[in-house]
């Protein structure tokens, strides 16, 4: 990482250098190679321009442009910087090795708030500067150190109306008798949520939920694994549900709202009982743009018309309390925090993930194999 | 000084030398990196190593691995086998046809060939639909999804693996061989069993080592079509890497892959000249 900006910076005063005459042709072509660097690029000043936009590393499909129109425009109006986008996934492992390697090349990446919990000590990432960001404008909980939530997506169910229309699955309960309502089941693989759903499906309160009871989950899940099917994307959720592969699928619930809608109604969203997730942005140490830089982008998207424009596009649920009064009526029923929903949910707690989530995985990915 | 090195180097390695040094820096060095994570992720020491024998987990996943393996290599190979000699006594332009279809198919991305067999023989597939429709069956087969589902997407895509290198074999045998064993009275069977089977077995080694270490590193197909249920060596590496930061036991199971393979090589260098697997000649 020093040694990245130590040559960038070399070769920029190399440039400079030859530019008004100091430094001979050869001598900065020979630097230049040493670097590893094409002339051009240094000539037309690609260094320079890496710090002068934001890169967001995110998970591609629609938020490009969802979060292009409700973060970027104002963003760059605001500091004349655009937004570009990194559409590989912010997994864990992906940022550790970035900054490990010192080859930081994100400046803020749409990820899970545990993944602060998980990373931020370990110094990959950078700290919120809540001077910049403001704390009042998330939920309390959801405001940490290395990390703060932006939007909430959750964990929901959908049904097939065909099947069970007339005696509709409404709990965790429903999604796990089998011999109530015959049929196989789609949950999340990678562990969260599915943990949830079970708890409360084995009778654990909503808000009870922290820490999670792993044995007990776990043989919840065991109960009905020869009936289940476990999913890694979104994509993967919806068509297990729309392929007619599952008669009730775990999906999040932004993938609900447009299963419903793509199926002119068949399937059927259950929000109670949900597991609202704090989505969150968080800031690898050391990224291009500058700490500063990123802090002002996050405190952007807190912003009431950012937040409400996200619901819009990507149905991510508002994580600043005070939008939650403004979700407008169409959306009430498959937002999180609508005044409709959010007494029904259940919160997630990033502490205990962050802390546990590597013995979670591997736990439920054994008693799923 | 100069004289020594002449009498001990050919010339021959001084050319090849960058490249040699080239490859042992960019491809032994991520390996010795890899091996040496996995004594010192997150102590020194060999406790990564001790999980083989201590958990369960990991122990039934490289059982699952190899035993899926093991029977996509079997029936790759049987299939294979049979279109390469199909193929051998063709005529030439329906050997060529056939080694298009056959080319077509080894170049279709694992994706499409993946979800194409989802929609075939899922659930409301094309052929359990079709078979619930003339009254075969009440409910649905479970092709996919599970064990099942796993083997027919990774013997799909390994056949054209299988293919190539028995192919090559039985092109370059002397058929006058099998035209004296029919006419010293051996029946078509005995030919085939005495004769013609022992002379293709380095292709069908060749094609059975191929298939079974491509094999151990399938991702794709048995996370897809396996339902999430199936649990091979290559998509828990990528957890541990990714997902739970245990970067030791994803480098530890990465070495056992790697020494699994480089075993199995040195025990077939026991039995048989590895050369003639890797079509030098038989001599």
């Amino acid at each position: 990482m020093q040694d990245k900006k130590f040559m960038r910076e070399t070769l920029k005063e190399g440039a400079e250098a030859f530019q008004s005459g100091k430094l001979s042709r050869r001598s900065f072509l020979t630097l230049c190679a040493m670097a590893g660097v094409a002339t051009s690029a240094v000539m037309v000043g690609d260094a320079e321009a890496a710090a002068k936009q934001i890169v967001m590393w995110n998970w591609g499909g629609q938020s490009e442009e969802c979060h292009g129109n409700a973060i970027g425009q104002p963003f760059t109006e605001q500091t004349g910087m655009p937004l570009r986008f990194d559409t590989s996934g912010p997994l864990q492992g992906k940022i550790k090795e970035m900054v490990d390697s010192g080859n930081v090349t994100a400046d803020v990446c749409d990820a899970d708030l545990f993944d602060a919990v998980a990373l931020g000590p370990s110094g990959h990432l950078e700290a919120i500067d809540y001077n910049v960001v403001d704390k009042a404008k998330s939920l309390p909980q959801y405001t940490l150190e290395y990390g703060v939530s932006i939007i909430l997506y959750g964990y929901a169910f959908v049904y097939d109306t065909e099947v069970f229309g007339d005696n509709p699955p409404t709990s965790w309960a429903d999604f796990f008798d089998i011999a109530k309502y015959p049929g196989k089941r789609s949950l999340y693989k990678w562990a969260n949520g599915s943990l949830e759903a079970a708890l409360m499906a084995d009778g654990v309160d909503k808000d009870a939920l922290y820490p999670l009871d792993m044995e007990r989950a776990l043989a919840k899940i065991k109960s009905i694994k020869d009936d289940s099917l476990y999913w890694g994307s979104g994509s993967a959720a919806h068509s297990m549900v729309v392929n007619g592969e599952v008669s009730m699928g775990m999906v999040w619930q932004n993938r609900g709202r447009n299963i419903e809608n793509d199926t002119d109604g068949r399937y059927k969203l259950v929000m109670n009982q949900a597991l609202a997730m704090p989505g969150a942005y968080i800031v690898p140490k050391g990224n291009p743009a500058g700490r500063d830089m990123v802090m002002k982008f996050i405190s952007i998207a807190q912003e009431p018309a950012a937040q409400l424009e996200l619901l819009n596009c990507l149905g991510m649920t508002p994580s600043n309390p005070e939008v939650f009064a403004d979700i407008p009526e169409d959306q009430q029923p498959y937002a999180i925090a609508s005044a409709l929903n959010i007494d029904k949910i259940a919160f997630s707690d990033p502490e205990w993930w962050g802390e546990n989530s590597g013995d979670a995985v591997n736990a439920f990915l054994e008693a799923i194999s | 000084m100069t004289n020594v090195l002449r009498k001990y180097v050919s010339p021959g390695w001084l050319l090849v030398a960058p490249f040699l040094a080239l490859v042992v820096l960019l491809y032994l060095g991520p390996i010795l990196n890899i091996l040496w994570l996995s004594v010192t992720e997150p102590q020194p020491g060999l406790q990564n190593f001790e999980k083989l024998v201590t958990s369960d987990t990991i122990a039934r996943i490289i059982w699952t691995t190899v035993r899926i393996c093991v029977v996509t290599t079997a029936f790759s190979v049987m299939l294979g086998y049979c279109i390469a000699y199909a193929m051998v006594h063709a005529h030439q332009k329906q050997q060529h046809l056939m080694l298009t279809l056959l080319l077509v198919s080894f170049w279709i991305s694992i994706l499409v060939r993946t979800f194409s067999w989802l929609m075939l023989l899922g659930r409301n597939g094309l052929v359990n639909n079709g078979l619930e429709a003339i009254g075969v069956i009440a409910e649905p087969i479970a092709f996919m999804r599970n064990e099942l589902g796993v083997l027919i997407g990774m013997v799909h895509y390994m056949v054209p693996y299988a293919v190539l290198p028995m192919l090559v074999n039985m092109q370059t045998l002397d058929t006058r061989v099998m035209s004296a064993s029919r006419n010293l009275g051996a029946s078509g069977q005995q030919t085939f069993f005495r004769i013609y089977l022992p002379m293709t077995k380095p292709g069908v080694v060749a094609a059975a080592l191929l298939v079974f270490i491509l094999s151990l590193g399938f991702y794709v197909t048995p996370a897809v079509l396996g339902g999430g249920k199936v649990l091979m060596v290559a998509e828990y590496i990528s957890v541990q890497l990714l997902v739970t930061l245990k970067w030791g036991t994803a480098a530890m199971l990465a070495s056992l892959m790697l020494f699994g393979v480089l075993a199995m090589l040195y025990l077939m260098s026991k039995f048989m000249k590895l050369s003639t697997v890797f079509g030098g000649s038989t001599s």
